[in-house]
């Protein structure tokens, strides 16, 4: 299994940002983060003691339709409570994510976003970690197809999305909280259980505790946790940038 | 209490009560805490701020038909939220679109599930054959989506609630909601292709005719081969594309559930015309006779349930520290939970509840063999925070197994 590449600040004039390519399923987003600023039009009447953040999806071929929307809702929610929006300079301002999908196959009216949910989760936690923006945790993503046979196949192509019976979509926080759920197609609940097991050890790998309380994350079947490959990224970063400072004697 | 006994000592001081409503408005939150968890020196039992129990849905009443100039209508009222779904049929002609010749299917392919499924006329052999055809027709069902043949649209720019001005382009919200409608439509595959298909069936002239003529004993015989030859030239000439729209007239929380059991029962009171193609005008021509309109016949019956979840911590979220961990989490029992870690899943949340609560649960739950058989999950969604998981998710979904009987009767009443 090929694990998803990604790179940080790759654009130099906005407060973060962040491109994320995913070979399996093909998807390639470049996102960027600014914040926190000052939002045109009075906001303090909607929750005058939060950050607003807003989310805008820019598909790679077509227009912007209600597919986007929705998505944009679903990311909206889902960061709003992870942003620290009461933090000090945050109250009353705004994070504004802008993703806009470069590569990888497009979505047609009426189809799921579900394919790409991951890796646009990805590039926003990513852009937002690089402009420093304040969150209360971090989470990775994946998505699982299921065909009829039972066979959960993970991160499908779009032609294998386009087969399997149903597709679901799991992020989980770096404490292991469920932290979204989206799955569509029939299914039983016993499926989504195998689903929802499968997805936390591609996340967060077999959990194995040491006796001192700390959790590694080992490797599987899987290959790296995508936890792990997230918290590389930005750890690579990191050193990058202070490789004056490491490397001085 | 103390201020009703100050104001028997003072003749008219200045009222340090608030009424309910204003203490609603005030606090919110806190006013739904209170109603939640009552002091247990009160002996009231926890309830919401509007009366129901954690788990109950609002009073849930459907009526059809209602709409006379539409092809299927429905009124659907939960509480205060109401939807009002039309859905009108308009004829697509495969000449307009563009690229019908080329994804045009074989006519030997298609023509014998329709032919099956035209025989069928009962819904328990119906249901026998959905399984076997399952896997042939799997083909035929992507028509729908290919040339959109189903386009809702949904629309709260009524003036349903003060936040949305009447005549506004439509907002983020409706524009999702009309998303949710039409991928559930695509993934449920509520409405057959067949259905929406106009076919055009050329009549055979020539050879069986002459046998006709030469053999009259043998015509019995040889008449079920010329149906078959018949079936092999039929030709889809034009589709029926269903324009379902629903208006909210009024929004008091829980939009999606309404509209998805408005689209329901609409779509359960439609009545298409019959349509065939009329070689010599060149034209597809509907019957005005209502005995020959045909009612669409839906695969099974996917009801929605919306939940969300009402913590006590109204910081809870922002203060980095307190969230424990998963697993530290699950040890807690909801018995066990105390103080701020108390926290509430509230089933069809109204406006008020929607407004201080982030977390959002939906689920779409369906039964196999019209409710005998086991609760099929079509689509299940949660996001906005971390109090469900897999132990709460399965509460919920047997919550919405119980909410299809109860929806599946209001729907088959009306």
């Amino acid at each position: 299994m090929v694990g998803p590449t990604a790179s940080l600040t790759p654009l130099s004039r906005a407060d973060g940002s962040a491109s994320y390519q995913c070979p399996s399923t093909g998807s390639n987003i470049l996102g960027s983060v600014n914040a926190p600023i000052e939002l045109p039009g009075r906001r303090d009447a909607l929750r005058p003691e939060d950050a607003t953040v807003e989310v805008f999806v820019k598909p790679g071929t077509a227009p912007g339709g209600v597919g986007e929307r929705y998505v944009e809702g679903i990311i909206k929610n889902m960061l709003t409570k992870l942003i620290l929006g009461r933090e000090k300079g945050y109250a009353r301002r705004g994070v504004v994510i802008t993703l806009a999908i470069v590569g990888g196959e497009s979505v047609g009216r009426g189809d799921s976003y579900l394919t790409l949910l991951p890796a646009l989760l990805h590039t926003a936690l990513l852009a937002l970690l690089s402009a420093s923006v304040p969150l209360s945790m971090t989470f990775s993503a994946t998505v699982l197809a299921v065909d009829a046979s039972g066979k959960i196949t993970r991160e499908p192509s779009p032609k294998e999305a386009a087969t399997a019976t149903s597709l679901h979509v799991f992020a989980f926080s770096s404490n292991g909280h469920l932290l979204l759920s989206e799955s569509q197609g029939p299914f039983e609940f016993k499926t989504w259980e195998n689903v929802h097991q499968r997805a936390l050890a591609i996340c967060h790998g077999t959990l194995a505790r040491s006796s001192d309380g700390d959790v590694a994350m080992a490797e599987d079947v899987d290959g790296q946790p995508l936890e792990g490959a997230l918290r590389e990224v930005v750890e690579d970063k990191i050193h990058l940038d202070y490789a004056w400072k490491i490397d001085a004697p | 209490m103390a201020p009703a006994a100050a104001a028997a000592a003072q003749p008219a001081p200045p009222s340090l009560s608030l009424p309910p409503s204003q203490f609603a408005r005030l606090q919110p939150h806190a006013y739904l805490l209170a109603h939640l968890s009552p002091p247990p020196s009160s002996n009231q039992p926890s309830i919401r701020a509007n009366g129901r129990a954690p788990s109950q849905f609002r009073v849930t009443s459907a009526n059809t038909g209602s709409l006379t100039h539409t092809n299927g209508s429905a009124v659907v009222r939960l509480g205060d939220t109401t939807a009002v779904c039309g859905v009108r049929a308009e004829i697509l002609h495969t000449e307009d679109i563009a690229s019908w010749s080329v994804s045009r299917p074989t006519p030997a392919s298609s023509s014998p599930t329709g032919n099956k499924r035209r025989k069928l006329t009962d819904s328990t052999a119906k249901l026998s054959a959905e399984s076997e055809n399952k896997e042939e027709d799997g083909d035929d069902e992507s028509q729908i989506q290919d040339f959109s043949l189903l386009v809702p649209n949904l629309s709260l720019s009524t003036g349903c609630a003060p936040g949305f001005i009447p005549g506004a382009p439509p907002s983020a919200l409706a524009q999702s909601l009309s998303h949710q409608i039409l991928t559930l439509l695509h993934s449920t595959r509520l409405v057959r292709a067949e259905d929406l298909r106009i076919w055009y069936q050329p009549p055979n002239l020539g050879p069986e005719e002459l046998e006709r003529h030469n053999e009259n004993e043998q015509m019995d015989v040889d008449a079920p081969q010329g149906e078959v030859d018949l079936e092999k030239n039929k030709e889809i000439k034009a589709f029926w594309v269903l324009y379902i729209d629903i208006m909210i007239i009024s929004l008091a929380g829980n939009p999606f559930d309404a509209a998805w059991a408005a689209v329901l029962a609409a779509l359960r009171d439609t009545k298409l015309a019959r349509a065939w193609w009329d070689v010599d005008n060149e034209m597809v021509v509907c019957s005005d006779a209502v005995s020959e309109a045909r009612k669409l016949s839906l695969r099974g019956l996917p009801i929605s349930s919306t939940f969300c979840v009402f913590e006590a911590d109204a910081a809870s979220g922002w203060r980095a520290v307190v969230i424990p961990d998963a697993e530290e989490e699950k040890e807690l029992d909801d018995s066990t939970r105390k103080g701020i870690q108390r926290r509430w899943v509230l089933a069809d949340p109204d406006g008020y509840e929607e407004g201080l609560s982030q977390e959002r649960i939906c689920v779409v739950v369906d039964k196999e063999q019209d409710g005998k058989g086991k609760t099929v999950i079509m689509k299940l969604e949660k996001n906005g925070g971390w109090a469900v998981d897999t132990k709460e998710l399965k509460t919920l979904v047997d919550i919405s197994a119980q909410r299809w009987e109860d929806l599946k009767q209001i729907l088959e009443q009306c």
